[in-house]
């Protein structure tokens, strides 16, 4: 028998010492853990939405909120001065269209509802509004090369071509892509045709978005659509993408001066700090707790050996008096702390791997109940964006991998090392003489 | 083989000084059996420590098969614990999770006996001190008290110490139990080779040594016997 062997085998000289140590451990190292996988789930959708807003400055004419409030659209000469500016790398420019049974015979795919009665009824109707209302289609002219791209960045959602190929931007020619909802709604595929304003329109492409109101969206090139709906040279939004994110503000600003109170400025930048907060709240939480469980199993574990220690002063002394070195009689008992420590690292992995979903989304739900009042959009210009990434909180899915578990077992080293190396101070101190005089 | 010269040793109590062991001196042969007698506070122990190397002197030399221990430290002291010293002691002080040979192989362990070897002399020598096949896989608290001394001195044997230091063999045990064990120590000093020095308040089994020193407020008084 070694010293190793006579360490393992002393983390069981007192049973149900050994239990309660390394249940408590056990919570302390699976704490560890879930912290651990909270952290790295929200820095991934931290990083997943800094990646998707890009460094966007997004002008709406000012006073337009979607299809409500007033003002005057924007323009193609207001767009050709912003995309002339420095550190500006490129301008997509949108025009908003809305297809009904009046100038399409495209069918929409949403059931109006009480909501979009509500929302369209007159001065004059009662409360249940508009029961004759039909929805429309909402039509998205873009002179974007990725059509698809330019409704991602912005609605900040998940789009994706299904089917088909998309379409120049730039060009007049008379074709759509359409939503996958809107498509089967209308029993159209690629190279179909629907009508708008007495012209007929194909099917280039289908997309599928993650919200039903995507999906019941046509994407048109900007001339075309500005063309058919007698609003040429008019736009109703300009994305601006800068070259560095430290350029963003410096941009805005520049475009507030140069369109004054004819548009509303806002940048993807200050929205997505809106939307990252709460999960760097989460970030900061998760680092905190991670920290407090570790050092709390470092002090269990420094109690516990203190305690062992001082119990078995006489053996010390005994170990000593017989020729071990310090050196021996602390590896041993190292030995014995590491392996209460790993057996509570067995434990945590699985209270970890049990509870690392758990404790993300309670720490979600508490900090999207804490932060949704400042999060509110509704639809238009920058709004419209938040609307899409408000759901980042409820979204967050923790994933425990190999890493996480190779993390665990790091941390209970970590612990073992903290515990016994302090314990193992008071090793050197024991003197074999005293032992003998307590004799 | 033991040559103690003016050794002394001091303790501070508050103001007043102790002098525990007071100029010290006395030499024992090969294969002696030294008993060493005194009441309480005499300063039994603290001699014991200091031949032990257990503790440092304040002054004086003590040479063991020629190696000054008060000069030495780290790995050299504790080669020297490990196989020029037997300790036993009054409480037998045994690893009470290890069995009687895992005991007497711990020592071995220490002393880097040649592991192969390690298990088959530990079971010779607790057999040599009495213990059978079944007692010597049992675990200390399943041992009687003379059976644990018994494996206290099969540990001490362990390494062919040249010197065995015995604080109060017999003192945790009845009379008849602790005659043997004295006689058992006696025997083995002879068969062995090995000096053996064992402090005692009982003068009929220190009587039974070799020789006899009486330690009275710190000072060796000889020849008792």
């Amino acid at each position: 028998m070694n010293t190793y062997t006579r360490g393992i085998r002393n983390a069981f000289r007192n049973l149900i010492r050994t239990f309660s140590i390394v249940f408590i451990l056990g919570l302390s190292v699976g704490l560890s853990i879930a912290m651990l996988v909270a952290h790295q789930t929200v820095s991934k959708k931290i990083a997943s939405i800094k990646a998707n807003v890009g460094n966007n400055v997004i002008i709406s004419p000012a006073g337009v909120n979607g299809f409500q409030g007033g003002g005057n659209p924007l323009t193609n000469t207001q767009a050709n001065q912003v995309s002339k500016l420095a550190h500006v790398s490129s301008a997509v420019e949108t025009i908003s269209d809305r297809f009904n049974n009046t100038n399409s015979n495209l069918v929409s795919a949403i059931d109006a509802g009480s909501l979009g009665r509500r929302f369209n009824s007159n001065p004059n109707s009662n409360f249940s509004g508009n029961l004759n209302f039909t929805p429309p289609v909402n039509a998205l002219g873009t002179n974007s090369a990725n059509a698809i791209s330019s409704l991602a960045t912005r609605n900040g959602e998940t789009v994706s071509l299904t089917s088909g190929a998309l379409f120049n931007g730039n060009s007049t020619d008379d074709v759509a892509i359409i939503g996958s909802s809107l498509a089967s709604k209308n029993n159209l595929k690629v190279g179909s045709t629907f009508t708008a304003y007495n012209t007929s329109i194909k099917v280039v492409g289908i997309y599928t978005a993650s919200t039903s109101f995507a999906n019941n969206q046509v994407l048109m090139p900007l001339a075309t659509l500005q063309n058919l709906s007698t609003q040429q040279g008019q736009l109703t939004e300009i994305i601006l993408t800068v070259d560095s994110i430290s350029n963003v503000d410096s941009v805005t600003n520049v475009v507030k001066n140069v369109l004054g109170s004819a548009a509303d400025v806002t940048n993807s930048a200050q929205q997505a700090q809106n939307s990252i907060t709460p999960l760097q709240n989460i970030q900061s939480i998760s680092v905190i707790s991670l920290i407090a469980a570790t050092v709390s199993g470092g002090v269990i574990i420094f109690l516990t050996m203190v305690m062992i220690v001082r119990e078995r002063r006489r053996e010390i002394g005994v170990l000593k008096a017989i020729g071990a070195s310090n050196a021996k009689v602390m590896e041993q008992f190292v030995t014995e702390a590491t392996t209460l420590t790993f057996m509570g690292a067995l434990v945590g992995m699985v209270v970890g791997f049990l509870s690392s979903n758990s404790i993300t989304t309670l720490l979600a739900n508490n900090s999207s109940s804490s932060s949704s009042m400042a999060n509110r959009g509704f639809g238009g210009g920058g709004g419209r964006f938040l609307g899409g990434i408000r759901n980042n909180l409820s979204n967050l899915h923790a994933v425990v991998g190999w890493n996480v578990l190779l993390y665990g077992l790091l941390i209970a080293l970590v612990i073992a090392v903290i515990g016994s190396a302090l314990a193992s101070m008071f090793i050197a101190r024991i003197k074999p003489a005293e032992v003998m005089r307590v004799e | 083989m033991l040559k103690v010269d003016k050794l002394s040793r001091e303790f501070k109590s508050g103001d007043t000084v102790v002098k525990a062991v007071n100029d010290v001196s006395f030499s024992v042969g090969e294969g002696k059996f030294v008993s060493i007698i005194g009441r309480s506070g005499s300063g039994k122990s603290t001699l014991l420590t200091l031949l032990g190397a257990l503790d440092k002197p304040n002054s004086g030399s003590i040479e063991v098969d020629g190696i000054d221990i008060a000069k030495i430290s780290g790995k050299e002291l504790n080669e020297y614990r490990a196989k020029k010293i037997g300790f036993i002691f009054q409480g037998y002080n045994l690893i009470p999770n290890l069995n009687a040979i895992e005991n007497v192989m711990l020592a071995m362990e220490f002393g880097k006996y040649p592991t192969r070897s390690r298990k088959d002399r530990a079971k010779a020598l607790l057999m040599q001190v009495g213990l059978n096949d079944t007692e010597m896989l049992r675990r200390p608290g399943k041992l009687s008290g003379g059976q644990q001394q018994r494996v206290a001195i099969a540990r001490s044997l362990a390494n062919n110490p040249k010197l065995i230091l015995a604080d109060e063999p017999t003192g945790n045990l009845d009379s008849q139990t602790g005659k043997v064990i004295f006689d058992l120590l006696h025997s083995l000093a002879k068969s062995e080779k090995t000096t053996i020095i064992a402090v005692t308040h009982d003068l009929e089994i220190a009587g039974k040594a070799d020789e006899v020193y009486k330690l009275d407020d710190g000072k060796l008084k000889k020849g008792l016997k």
